[in-house]
């Protein structure tokens, strides 16, 4: 997917240099941008740091497995059938909170492993799973946050209450069309259909 | 509304280390550990964002994305959408440093305070890269059937953006 995504955007981009004559003015741009990963990187790196040392001090003083059990039952009403997968689920989405991206993800592959009825279909708790994940409730999108400050924002922490509101109403959308979309695309019906 | 978002973060951290503390953590060590993981999650991305960079770099450069961000104009404006989002909303799906690309070009195009780039860091802020995210959890899972799951992370992700810039219009 992303091989025709960033092969698409080059060739035409390099096209349409060509298509102007200008060929050095491509190759140009295409090593300004490979520099520019690399001063972006380097102006991320302190806010990274300060964002992922404090939500690292959060993990430490328990308050994410705190969130884990306080989300437990509303979920466990939006996803009836998770059993022992309910832990890592909320886990998952506790870290997910906190920013920890990377303590998140292996929650999210245990819980899906623990889903999983081994024939290949995806379950209702498996997709209202991943549409809530989709909705990216996050506490503070530090890294937004730390690009805006990287491109001269004068109020970076503007966004952060709309990005909240807006995070909240990708998740209700998330569960409404979830419980919409389960009725009407029940597997056994499709199964029933030939296969398409 | 500027001013509260101001000290609230800095509020938001003395609790937490005054919490921490009481709960009998060690902060320094825990702070170290956590700002440790920043520097090799940013190299682990920058190969992916120097490619991102680089094609819309010569996008960018060559007239092509203006082209592009013209033809999607008329059906966006009628939406009430800045043609200057379109990149942005067709590659948030799919890839979270190629958003973090995108972001950047916008922020630097249209000013990072701008209703644009404040739409637009909104926009990355409150969505997933929903591709990315089914394709690590179904894979994990070995599950080829995904029904409901992409249909319903679309319709919540295209909420979430649009709420965000319908509040960012009106705040």
């Amino acid at each position: 997917m992303m091989m025709w995504i960033f092969g698409g955007m080059t060739a035409i981009g390099i096209a349409f240099y060509i298509a102007d004559g200008q060929g050095a003015e491509a190759l140009a741009a295409l090593l300004s941008g490979c520099s520019q990963a690399v001063e972006l990187t380097l102006s991320l790196a302190g806010a990274y740091m300060l964002w992922m040392g404090l939500m690292n001090i959060a993990k430490e003083a328990g308050l994410i497995d705190r969130l884990a059990k306080a989300v437990q039952k509303p979920l466990g009403r939006l996803m009836p059938n998770a059993g022992a997968a309910m832990a890592p689920i909320t886990l998952n989405l506790a870290a997910n909170f906190f920013g920890l991206g990377n303590a998140a993800t292996p929650f999210g592959v245990a819980a899906m492993k623990l889903l999983s009825r081994g024939d290949g279909i995806a379950s209702d708790d498996m997709c209202m799973f991943i549409a809530l994940n989709s909705s990216a409730v996050e506490l503070l999108p530090t890294t937004v946050i730390a690009l805006r400050t990287a491109c001269g924002s004068e109020n970076p922490y503007d966004i952060v209450l709309p990005t909240f509101i807006a995070s909240i109403a990708a998740a209700a959308a998330a569960i409404f069309s979830c419980k919409l979309l389960a009725v009407a695309k029940k597997p056994r019906l499709s199964a029933r259909r030939t296969q398409a | 509304m500027r001013k509260t978002a101001e000290l609230a973060v800095p509020c938001g951290i003395v609790l937490l280390l005054v919490y921490a503390v009481v709960k009998k953590v060690n902060i320094y060590k825990a702070f170290v550990e956590g700002a440790g993981q920043a520097l090799p999650e940013l190299v682990s991305i920058l190969p992916s964002l120097a490619a991102m960079l680089a094609a819309i770099s010569v996008l960018r450069g060559s007239g092509a994305l203006d082209i592009l961000t013209r033809a999607l104009a008329p059906a966006l404006a009628k939406a009430g959408i800045d043609s200057e989002l379109a990149p942005l909303l067709i590659l948030r799906p799919f890839s979270g440093s190629a958003s973090l690309a995108m972001l950047r070009d916008t922020m630097l195009v249209c000013g990072a305070d701008s209703a644009t780039g404040r739409a637009a860091s909104v926009m990355v802020g409150s969505t997933e890269t929903i591709f990315y995210t089914m394709a690590v959890y179904f894979g994990a899972a070995g599950v080829n059937k995904t029904r409901h799951a992409l249909p319903a992370a679309l319709i919540s992700g295209a909420v979430g953006a649009a709420v965000g810039i319908l509040l960012i219009r009106i705040m």
